[in-house]
């Protein structure tokens, strides 16, 4: 819980922070600084947040393996010292021109995130900086506004961990709709892993790859609650229709336009592109019933799976066809990373906010809408 | 031939427009088209249609005609909703697959016809069903006079809000309890009766209800003599609706709506969710024991539901 609230203060220099993320496999240390708002009235425009280092390690399972949170917890500890080495070099910058030092709270996986949040506390004693704890949601979020410009979007937050649709209201991120089960990026790995695809780079990037040679459409579960989408139901039967072709017993496509009169088999590449049609689909149809609901025109998608070109581009045609607009980030900021951590920590920090060393504990549990966003006042 | 063809051949060109200027000036204004969706031409030519909501999967258009029987044939009798009729078009949607989108288009718009006009039928308070064209995405019914309960909750609140400083906070509890409890009630019961009869609605939202402008006799319900009128809710958007007889699935439905409250109307979210829930135990239950049984159950699913919902933001 937040530990200090302390009146807005506004910042008449730049300030820089060091983010450190670690909340799943991918351990990410980010350095940004931020300039001081120009002074009211004068006409200028607000100047951008500057990025200084932005640098990732993922790791990375065999095919078939997902990653469990002992090993990923001892890849984070290996990796950690390098990573903040490499950064503050990238940058240019010494310790002493850090302001707060910022690490990933929650949610994700207990043993990673603490890891990375023991390296944030030695660093912020060793560097005698205070500690800011960010909401990891929150740090997609507000990266995306940044690097996009979007101001005040409806937010499609999708990732190995999350799938939530999300608007601002009342100093508050509030979740629309979410899954009730798994997230997407869930379903595409354990699909991966069904396959046995390569999960380098990722699970959900090789899927994307076979889905472009997919052709025919196999019809699979679609289930939209609402703003809420179901995925477990899918993955467990387009699983099942995966291990009957592994296992030599293919299936056949029912095209009547196909032209291969019942004889067109069914790919394993048909069924990634299947499995994309579908779940997209629901994710952009839970999007549009939040726009329609909360009127905006704006869709801002963040997270690991946002990357994905044919989500972005599912999402821009119906964004077009509502006469709005769709904002997406690539895979520098899409994928979990420590420049997201630093940016949303230097928000909080800027008013005022900071976590002492007894609340610097980490919780899994951590929804987005439990934060108060102090620096919006829209 | 379509059915919906089929009634088209009756449309009859020579229609007043005696009552328009009385039921648009209840309505919203027309809203303009988003992007380059429109309606099939063969319809928007033949009768006088005004888009007026834009929904996330349909557009709503507002007309004063019925789509097939002459104006001359409905005066005076009973079958003649006084406040004009509602065409509901779900425009293909060009992001998805065409397969999928023709599936969707036509499984949602066949069933929520279907679900309309049994609920009609079994006495909730749903709009009527007029006509039905599944593959063209296209449902008649008859227009409900009056706002959504969002934007009723909204104005409600804006309303209060500006009084706040000469009334205080203890009169606003009241006047929230005097204003807005009657209303949710009145829907949480609504909904108990759509869950009776073993439909689960997959969008309950504030703004899939409508608040019926009690105009007329039959649209107001008096719970007791001494209590005021309470604005009649009807349900609508029954394109996720379903058939279902168990309880986690009703369930869900009132965690979406609770979700809903607490997205779209945050700051007194917890009171309004417990007045509708209030009213659903009432509406189920009327003491009768197997109603009970079922609604205790429902309640314990929900409790897992929620629970659910806050252990999945375990991974990020
Ligand atoms: N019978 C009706 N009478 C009056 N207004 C209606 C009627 N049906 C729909 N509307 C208006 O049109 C809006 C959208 O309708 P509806 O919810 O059926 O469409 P939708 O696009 O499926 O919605 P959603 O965005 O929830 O998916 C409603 O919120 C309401 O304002
Ligand atoms: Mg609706």
């Amino acid at each position: 819980m937040p530990s200090k609230q302390e009146p807005a203060t506004c910042q008449q220099r730049p300030t820089v922070a060091l983010g450190l993320e670690g909340s799943a496999n991918k351990l990410g240390v980010g350095i940004i600084r931020h300039f001081p708002p120009p002074p009211a009235g004068s006409g200028q425009r607000r100047r951008p947040a500057e990025v200084l280092a932005n640098i990732r390690h993922t790791y990375i399972t065999p095919p078939g393996e997902g990653f469990l949170p002992r090993d990923t917890a001892n890849h984070h500890r290996s990796f950690v010292v390098k990573l903040v080495k490499d950064a503050l070099k990238t940058s240019g910058l010494t310790p002493h021109d850090i302001d707060c030092v910022c690490f990933t709270k929650g949610p994700g996986m207990g043993a990673p995130l603490q890891s990375v949040a023991i390296a944030a506390r030695t660093i912020s004693l060793m560097w005698n900086k205070p500690l800011v704890g960010v909401n990891h949601c929150v740090g997609h979020i507000e990266m995306g506004r940044e690097i996009t410009g979007a101001t005040n979007p409806v937010v499609l937050y999708v990732s190995g961990g999350n799938t939530q649709v999300i608007a601002y209201s009342h100093h508050r991120y509030r979740i629309f709709g979410e899954t009730l089960d798994i997230a997407v990026g869930n379903c595409l790995d354990r699909f991966a892993r069904t396959l046995q695809i390569p999960n380098d780079p990722s699970p959900g990037y090789n899927i994307e790859l076979l889905a472009r040679k997919g052709k025919h459409y196999v019809e699979l579960p679609y289930t939209v609650k609402g703003m809420d989408v179901s995925m477990s139901g899918i993955l467990a039967y387009i699983d099942q229709v995966a291990i009957d072709i592994l296992n030599g017993n293919p299936r056949y496509a029912d095209d009547e336009d196909g032209g291969g009169g019942g004889k067109t088999i069914i790919t394993k590449e048909d069924l990634c592109f299947s499995l994309q049609e579908t779940i997209f689909a629901m994710l952009v149809e839970i999007t549009e019933r939040a726009m329609a609901h909360v009127g905006s025109q704006q869709v801002l998608i963040v997270g690991g799976v946002g990357c994905n070109e044919r989500l972005q581009e599912m999402m821009a045609i119906m964004a077009r066809d509502r006469g709005g607009q769709v904002y997406a980030t690539d895979e520098r900021f899409c994928i979990d990373n420590g420049i997201m951590i630093a940016h949303a920590g230097l928000l909080a920090y800027g008013t005022g906010f900071k976590t002492s060393l007894e609340d610097s504990v980490c919780t899994q549990r951590f929804r987005t809408d439990e934060v108060y966003i102090a620096w919006r006042d829209d | 031939m379509t059915l919906f063809r089929k009634l088209w051949s009756f449309a009859y060109p020579g229609f007043s427009f005696s009552h328009f200027h009385r039921v648009m000036a209840t309505r919203t204004l027309s809203v303009m088209p988003l992007g380059n969706v429109t309606l099939p031409s063969a319809i928007s030519e033949a009768l006088a249609l005004t888009l007026i909501a834009q929904g996330a999967e349909a557009q709503i258009y507002f007309s004063v005609e019925h789509p097939f029987i002459p104006a001359t044939y409905l005066t005076g009798t009973n079958s003649q909703p006084s406040a004009g009729y509602i065409l509901k078009y779900r425009p293909p949607k060009r992001y998805r697959h065409n397969a999928l989108d023709a599936q969707l288009t036509k499984h949602r718009t066949l069933s929520e016809a279907r679900i309309l006009y049994k609920l009609f039928l079994a006495g909730i308070s749903v709009p009527q069903l007029i006509a039905v064209d599944p593959r063209q995405g296209l449902i008649w019914m008859e227009n409900i006079d009056g706002q959504s309960l969002k934007s009723w909750i909204w104005a409600q609140e804006t309303e209060m809000e500006e009084r706040q400083v000469d009334e205080g906070e203890d009169a606003q509890a009241q006047k929230r309890v005097h204003i807005i409890k009657p209303v949710l009630l009145a829907v949480g019961s609504e909904i108990a009766k759509l869950h009776f009869l073993e439909t689960v609605h997959g969008d309950l939202t504030t703004s899939n209800v409508l608040l019926r402008d009690s105009s007329r006799v039959e649209a107001i319900t008096v719970t007791f003599s001494d209590k005021p009128m309470v604005k009649d809710p009807v349900i609508i958007d029954f394109g996720l609706a379903q058939q279902s007889t168990l309880p986690e699935d009703k369930a869900v439905d009132l965690y979406v709506l609770e979700r809903a409250f607490i997205s779209t109307h945050p700051i007194h979210s917890e009171e309004y969710v417990e007045w509708v829930l209030e009213g659903y135990v009432a509406g189920f239950g009327r003491g009768k024991k197997t109603a009970m049984f079922k609604v205790n159950e429902i309640m314990r699913k929900l409790d897992a539901v929620r629970l659910r919902g806050r252990k999945r933001s375990m991974v990020g």
